[in-house]
């Protein structure tokens, strides 16, 4: 066998190589979501059942499920299945300090938010639907008096609905912590 | 023969290959984020519109990530002049914040997390800061005590800084935020 074709031969091999790396690569990316046993949700499950409020370890140096969480803030969570009806979330707002509420897909990615700036007498509240859902509930609507209910189109049927407060002083943490396991989320009645 | 051999072998090595490159991409994707001076903000990191490899690394680390509406968080694992944060130093940062109804200045772990230090202090808030005489601010970041705004770096190899901007109007437009109104971080000295 002569040199060139050696070369060529390593050529080819190293091309197969790089080939099969950048389609395993792509493939690794894109099914990471689907296949992600340890994704947000998931370590959400190991902390509280579907349809309640639990909790959110407060972040620090023994706290290693949540990363990037903030020990400034107190928050909470609720997971939602929407297949048994829309969830209703309601939080109640008072101390200084922000507070917020973040709807999350069923794969952690936000679909809505809002804050204590958009609170009306001291609560934040919203009505998470599917899309099917909202369609049955604004075909029922009284069109003389509407339903002030803010509703939230949920991309997937299930996920999770996260409250965040923050405290101004470490002292005031307690308070926020609080604030943040009062948040309810209730299973609505489906519509007749 | 030797062909078929041949193929198993680049489909074997490339399998590896593919594995570990993702393994590392992913620990820090590549896209979706900017940079402003030393800090990385990947602002719609947590959206539905992430791209695939934010989103491969979200589904990944766990992390819940905080919606724009809620606010910011910029990371920085390097100082001002672009080198790699070093427990041996001591670093100033300060000493003004973009605009945000709150923020908090905090020193993680590279993966994120709080570092265990034995003041048991993680990081820093807008409300409780001690501040200079024409309202910025100074953190000290370092391994040993140092007197004003400590920030201890704690039993760690490598740390990252994390600012969180709660509230901020920014959030809408975060590549737009001027270099000149992120805290900078300066190095003082090395042990």
């Amino acid at each position: 066998m002569t040199l060139t074709a050696r070369l060529g031969g390593a050529a080819l091999f190293a091309a197969a190589v790089a080939a099969a790396a950048a389609l395993i690569h792509f493939a690794v990316v894109l099914l990471v979501p689907v296949v992600a046993a340890h994704d947000a949700y998931a370590r959400l499950a190991e902390l509280g059942p579907p349809g309640t409020t639990a909790p959110l370890p407060r972040a620090g140096p023994d706290e290693r499920r949540f990363p990037w969480n903030d020990p400034a803030l107190a928050a909470s969570f609720c997971r939602f299945d929407l297949s048994a009806g829309p969830l209703r979330v309601k939080a109640s707002v008072g101390r200084a300090g922000f507070a917020s509420l973040s709807f999350h897909t069923r794969r952690g990615a936000v679909f809505y938010a809002l804050t204590d700036r958009a609170a009306t007498h001291g609560q934040m509240e919203a009505v998470v639907v599917t899309p099917a859902q909202l369609r049955n509930l604004v075909a029922h609507d009284d069109e003389d008096d509407p339903s002030q209910d803010l509703r939230v189109v949920s991309p997937t049927a299930a996920g999770f609905v996260v409250m965040r407060a923050f405290s101004e002083l470490p002292s005031l943490y307690a308070a926020a912590a609080d604030e943040v396991k009062a948040m309810t989320c209730a299973t609505e009645p489906p519509t007749p | 023969m030797t062909l078929i051999v041949k193929a198993l072998a680049a489909g074997a090595i490339g399998l590896a290959l593919g594995v570990a490159v993702s393994g590392s991409i992913l620990a820090d994707p590549p896209f979706g984020a900017v940079t402003i001076g030393a800090w990385r903000v990947a602002a719609t990191a947590g959206s539905l519109d992430a791209d695939p490899y934010t989103r491969a690394a979200l589904a990944r680390s766990g992390e819940i990530p905080l919606a724009l509406g809620e606010g910011l968080k910029l990371v920085a694992r390097v100082d001002s002049a672009g080198r790699a944060l070093d427990r041996r130093c001591l670093y100033r940062v300060g000493t003004r914040t973009p605009a945000a109804r709150y923020w908090t200045l905090s020193l993680t772990d590279a993966d994120g997390y709080p570092v265990e230090n034995a003041a048991g202090r993680y990081g820093y808030r807008s409300s409780e800061i001690l501040r200079d005489g024409d309202g910025g601010f100074s953190v000290y970041v370092s391994a040993l005590a140092h007197s004003g705004n400590w920030l201890p770096i704690g039993r760690v190899q490598t740390f990252a800084l994390a600012l969180r901007l709660y509230d901020t109007p920014l959030a809408a437009n975060a590549g737009g935020i001027e270099k000149s109104s992120v805290p900078t971080i300066e190095r003082e000295g090395c042990a």
